[in-house]
């Protein structure tokens, strides 16, 4: 049984880009299920922190939606929070990306993106 | 007395799932110190008062929106 899901990550801003993919990557070998597509990433890249996180003020912001085993995530977000270059992040069911009822028209669209 | 009765912003906008990560959005439904706008003043209804709170609270998570607005810490 699988079940989408969509992350935020915050990573710290320093880290280069090559790093961040790297550790997407290792974070997002855990949660791959066989037979399932890989994750779908989007980079919003550096933006302002509406509030200093370990005294940081900017961060690298990328986004990932996913389907994967619910059983897949402990161990998931485990490896998450002992990265050090992770600043915050958020794991959510991901309900906007839903089969569309008919009816629902444009407001599926934005929750494509 | 009753006052007339507001229209949802978010049901007219056609939106059916609030995003958490559509910080601008959120924003119209915050205080100018960041607080929740209770539906009674920003006319939201119910089902839509209760997608905004989450959204508000996760976007807060990931410091999209401030918890408290005009607050040098």
């Amino acid at each position: 049984m699988t079940r989408p899901y969509e992350v935020v990550y915050i990573f710290d801003s320093a880290l280069e880009e090559t790093a961040i993919n790297e550790k997407l990557a290792r974070f997002h070998a855990l949660i791959q299920q066989p037979g399932t597509e890989p994750p779908q990433v989007s980079h919003w890249g550096k933006r302002s922190l509406a509030y200093p996180i370990k005294k940081r003020e900017t961060g690298y912001y990328v986004v990932a939606q996913f389907e994967t085993d619910p059983k897949a995530l402990p161990e998931f977000e485990r490896a998450i929070r002992l990265d050090d270059g992770v600043l915050r992040f958020l794991v959510v069911v991901n309900e906007g990306a839903q089969p569309a009822p008919v009816t629902a028209g444009k407001s599926e669209e934005e929750d494509e993106e | 007395m009753r006052r007339p009765q507001k229209t949802c912003a978010i049901c007219e906008s056609g939106v059916r799932i609030v995003d958490y990560k559509d910080e601008r959005t959120l924003s119209r439904f915050l205080t100018e110190r960041g607080k929740i706008l209770p539906s009674r003043l920003s006319g939201t209804c119910a089902r839509h008062q209760r997608q905004l709170s989450i959204a508000i609270k996760r976007a807060r998570q990931l410091a999209l929106l401030p918890y408290i607005k005009g607050f040098a810490g």
